[in-house]
């Protein structure tokens, strides 16, 4: 298998090792101190200051590098994605196997996930056999198939009044069966417990740029799906938390202790004003207040410094009567 | 609501009412103990008969009451493969987490959904009105959430299938 690299760059980063190592298709040499260094730029912020390094060719070529499986992997679905936009049988597909244009052709871009490719006529049909592992994912991903299959003969012309989206986007149909052109295929292949999705790709889905994005959709459906699950166990997990929450709030206002609970400020003034006292406590407090208020009416209006003229500080003193015989101040007459 | 299931509510609201007359009753059995006598049922004059409300052939509740506990069990709704499994998912979530409702209990009844199981004690701490009003909100509120989470799938999926089309054009 080879692959032409045409930036200069990257021809010097990259070596290819021939030959490849045991087990593998490709082995490649990556000069690490070849990839260009940054220019350094020098930022300044009203409260810090800080430098960092910014250099777009050396992320171009780390990402060219990066894609380069995808690209290898990819390299044969656009072979025959372009051949159906040639519209020219006689281009055959890389495949010892098979000396047939129209035997499907097996494609792995993820392990023990492939997906298989057919020539029909005038269009290109792609079929991915769904598995999953958990029972509620087969039950999101059906909805979602479903979806995609409703939504895919709307655009696709077959359902809905509006002319303009006929032909745009891939017919989608979803079948628990495989396709008969599948026949001869691995068993191991053919076992799914969510059916077989797929996409039938037209020459105008392949006109011009729309051939990368057709072949990189295609490749990443699977990821796609998983993804789109992935999401939505997520989303039920925290409205499952919240919902949780609202209900053990609801059974902790059930309890007993709530009323004597400390509450907020305001709440415990509002509180100690209704609060009534009971019982012996009650009656203390009761004289407490009466004689208070004996006081007051006695002393009702209380000037600051004439404190010599209040009744229990009295410079005028009155006579004392008392029933002892002893004190007696005076003397019988005879 | 519509009028069957406040029916439906409203039946199981006073049915609670007449059976959470609890009090404390020692194991007659083992000195010491103190058990819910409706989970062991080995003493037959301490049981009442239990009560089955039914709102239609797949939604029901059981309540079995005893002297000093009673379990109520509920079997909700699933018209669908999807709510089957949120259901499962959602009831199953609560009940690894009944610590945190007390009055719930970790493993349903076989038959049912999920169960609760209120002891006398638990009548000693909370407001009797205030838990048949909890049990009943729970309800509503299960059956509301399963059809929010129906929705809001379907409609995440409906959406996620309209972007990856619209990546073809």
């Amino acid at each position: 298998m080879q692959c032409s690299i045409s930036e200069t760059n990257i021809v010097y980063v990259i070596d290819i090792v021939d030959p490849p190592r045991l087990g593998f298709q490709l082995t490649l040499k990556l000069h690490l101190d070849k990839i260009p260094r940054g220019k350094f730029i020098l930022c300044t912020s009203f409260h810090y200051f800080f430098t960092f390094s910014f250099n777009a060719e050396a992320i171009k070529i780390i990402t060219r590098i990066s894609e380069i499986q995808a690209i290898i992997l990819s390299s044969q679905l656009k072979e025959m994605l372009k051949s159906l936009n040639f519209q020219d049988d006689s281009q055959a597909m890389n495949n010892n196997n098979n000396n047939n244009n129209r035997r499907p052709i097996r494609i792995v871009y993820h392990p023990s996930e492939p997906f298989y490719v057919f020539r029909q006529r005038e269009k290109i049909t792609a079929v991915f056999p769904m598995n999953f592992r958990d029972n509620s994912d087969v039950v999101i991903a059906t909805s979602f198939f479903q979806n995609t299959v409703w939504f895919g003969s709307v655009y696709f012309g077959w359902v809905g009044p509006n002319q303009k989206e006929m032909g745009k986007a891939p017919q989608c149909s979803w079948s628990p069966v495989p396709a008969y052109q599948l026949r001869g295929e691995p068993v191991q292949d053919l076992t799914t417990n969510s059916g077989f999705v797929s996409f039938d790709i037209t020459p105008r889905h392949v006109e011009g740029k729309r051939l990368d994005k057709t072949v990189w959709n295609l490749l990443n459906f699977y990821a796609y799906v998983k993804y789109h699950i992935k999401c939505s166990r997520g989303y039920i997990q925290r409205r499952m938390r919240k919902r949780m929450d609202s209900l053990v709030k609801l059974l902790n206002n059930t309890s007993l202790k709530e009323e004597t609970q400390v509450m907020n400020g305001r709440c415990k003034y509002i509180k100690e004003l209704v609060k009534v006292p009971k019982g012996k406590l009650m009656i203390k407090q009761r004289c407490k207040e009466m004689s208070r208020r004996v006081k007051i009416s006695r002393f009702r209006i209380k000037i600051n410094g004439c404190a010599r003229f209040r009744f229990n500080q009295r410079w005028i003193s009155l006579p004392k009567f008392s029933s002892n015989p002893s004190n007696k101040s005076y003397t019988k007459l005879d | 609501m519509a009028n069957p299931l406040r029916l439906y509510l409203a039946c199981i609201k006073n049915t609670l009412e007449a059976a959470m007359c609890l009090q404390n009753f020692p194991c007659q059995e083992v000195e010491r103990h103190n058990k819910p006598e409706v989970e062991l049922k080995t003493s037959p004059e301490l049981l009442l008969n239990p009560v089955l409300i039914c709102r239609n052939e797949a939604e029901k509740c059981l309540i079995e009451s005893s002297i000093n506990s009673l379990r109520i069990s509920l079997k909700v709704k699933q018209a669908d493969e999807l709510e089957n499994i949120l259901t499962k998912k959602f009831l199953r979530f609560l009940s690894m987490r009944a610590e945190a409702f007390q009055v719930l209990r970790r493993k349903p009844v076989q038959g049912y959904d999920i169960s609760f199981l209120i002891t006398n004690y638990h009548c000693e701490e909370m407001q009797k009105q205030k838990l048949i009003d909890f049990i009943i909100q729970f309800m509503e509120d299960i059956e509301k959430e399963i059809s929010e989470l129906k929705i809001s799938v379907n409609t995440r999926g409906r959406l996620v299938a309209t972007e990856f089309l619209k990546q073809f054009m």
